[in-house]
């Protein structure tokens, strides 16, 4: 017996389970027939796909790496079965990610005199250039974020931005070159220097420092905990330790260790006595970026679940790429619309 | 988990509510398993359920399987709700765990259905607006689309292709990545 046909709001349905970080089955659905293809380029149906799923999941990788450590290759490592997105350096310039959130990618242009920072939105293309700060960009770190009000940031592509460049005029307290965490209008940068944290705070424009909790990793990160907390993650011995920044009883702010995994049995290593370093973490997915002399790896803190991202190699900060990628962004629409 | 219901099926006994099929078969529920409908908890709520509730576009066959969903997921929430008092926190935990284990096998072998069968369930869901059932018979289409060709799709589901083509061979073009 043929199967009854459903409804196309069924099918919608259906189709809204289909999971965002596998997009190929979003498209190949969309090669089914006519009405599956109208309901996929609907962006009605785009917005039920997002708040559905909530969190944006994580698309490809860019590289940050130390001023010594050279520029990283110029490329957008796709995580999914996705092409690459072309990166902005196809003229054969010298780039250096710095940031990137929100759906945007910061970039350093170096060398470049008009255009010297870019904001780079690689699901739709868009390109920005931003005014260049008066400081060096030796001794500085930027961030990227969206900066629409009362934004959920599930489909913010073209919406507001800001960047924010933090540097120090005091050569013993640095800001280390690694990925910045951002909260609402705060936004924490790292100093070299026993990774104290500073903070800025957009809303009151007023900077203030944080002390980090006990450790004595070199790699570590900042992180967005689920519950809007900052976090704090790096691996000493072998095991990887959490922290999270709560307000306790008495309205003052202290660090709780929240998790500790023990990596000798999960992340792969060849040499036992290297000790594998944390390079990154991706805010809303609750992943954490190791790097080991086996390859980069990502651990999701909920599951414990780990996979291989890439090759052996010199990893310094990894930058997540987090959107959604659905067939209402792309030349589709305009086919299904024809129609 | 015996011993959690009963307590609960005894409250409720004075409040059951008939369900009359399609083809005119009664189904005798209590409130707790109806309610799990926004459609017939609404009903309720407006007073309209005296001599039964008529669904014309649900069948005896499907009403039964939709009722039996609702018995097990209302004694869930039922469990979850009269929690608390009696257990510590380490042993209502193992009782949680334990229960949700077996809600889930349940829910695994309640969708061991033939296509048509499970077409009808996510109709009546939708027709009846129970979430949970919605959600785990949609899960399951997809989970079947997932990792096949539009060939394979239309296939398995009995769609005619209407698109021309040329149509086919510009989508093809637009996203060749998806089809790798």
């Amino acid at each position: 017996m043929a199967p009854p046909e459903l409804m196309e709001d069924l099918v919608g349905e259906i189709l809204l389970r289909l999971p965002p970080d596998e997009p190929e089955h979003l498209f190949r659905a969309a090669l089914v027939c006519k009405p599956w293809l109208r309901i996929l380029t609907n962006p009605e149906f785009g917005r039920r796909y997002r708040s559905f799923h909530g969190a944006p999941p994580l698309l490809g990788l860019l590289h940050r790496l130390t001023a010594l450590q050279g520029d990283p290759v110029p490329r957008f490592a796709s995580t999914t079965s996705m092409p690459d997105f072309p990166h902005p350096s196809s003229g054969g310039r010298r780039t250096r990610p710095l940031d990137c959130r929100h759906g945007r990618v910061l970039v350093h242009m170096l060398r470049e005199k008009i255009m010297s920072y870019l904001v780079w939105d690689p699901v739709t293309g868009d390109r920005h250039a931003v005014p260049k700060p008066t400081i060096h960009w030796l001794i500085h770190n930027a961030g990227v974020f969206c900066a629409a009000d009362g934004c959920d940031h599930l489909d913010c592509h073209g919406g507001p931005f800001r960047v924010v460049f933090m540097a120090t005029d005091d050569h013993d307290l640095l800001v280390k070159p690694t990925r910045a965490a951002v909260i609402r209008d705060e936004i924490y940068f790292t100093l070299r220097w026993g990774h104290a944290i500073v903070k800025y705070d957009g809303g009151n424009n007023c900077l203030s420092m944080i002390d980090p909790p006990p450790h004595n990793a070199y790699g570590i990160s900042l992180m967005v905990m689920d519950d809007s907390s900052l976090g704090f993650v790096c691996i000493e011995g072998c095991s990887l330790h959490l922290w999270s920044r709560k307000v306790n009883s008495k309205g003052s702010a202290e660090w709780v260790q929240c998790q500790v995994i023990d990596l000798k049995t999960v992340i792969p290593v060849i040499d036992p006595g290297q000790v594998p370093s944390v390079v990154g973490s991706a805010e809303g997915v609750g992943a954490i970026f190791i790097s080991t002399d086996a390859g980069l790896f990502t651990i999701e803190l909920k599951s414990g679940r780990w996979r291989k991202l890439d090759e052996p190699g010199v990893y310094f900060s990894v930058l997540p790429y987090m959107s959604f990628y659905t067939p209402d962004r792309c030349r589709l629409l305009s086919l299904a619309n024809m129609n | 988990m015996a011993s959690a219901g009963s307590g609960d099926e005894k409250a409720a006994a004075a409040a059951m509510i008939t369900l009359i099929s399609s083809d005119n078969e009664k189904f005798e529920v209590t409130e707790a398993t109806a309610t799990l409908s926004q459609t017939i908890r609404h009903m309720i709520e407006d007073g309209c359920t005296d001599g039964g509730v008529p669904l014309p576009n649900v069948t005896s066959k499907i009403l039964a399987r939709v009722i039996e969903y609702c018995k097990k997921h209302a004694t869930a929430a039922a469990g979850e709700e009269g929690s608390s008092s009696s257990f510590s926190d380490a042993a209502f935990l193992e009782v949680d765990r334990a229960f949700l284990e077996e809600l889930e096998e349940f829910d695994d072998a309640f969708l061991e259905v033939d296509r048509a069968t499970l077409f009808d369930l996510i109709l009546a869901a939708n027709y009846l607006d129970i979430k949970g059932l919605l959600n785990l018979t949609c899960q399951k289409v997809a989970d079947s689309v997932k990792g096949k060709t539009p060939e394979q799709i239309r296939e398995m589901y009995n769609i005619v292709n209407d698109l021309t083509p040329e149509e086919e061979a510009e989508i093809r073009r637009e996203t060749q990545w998806a089809f790798e």
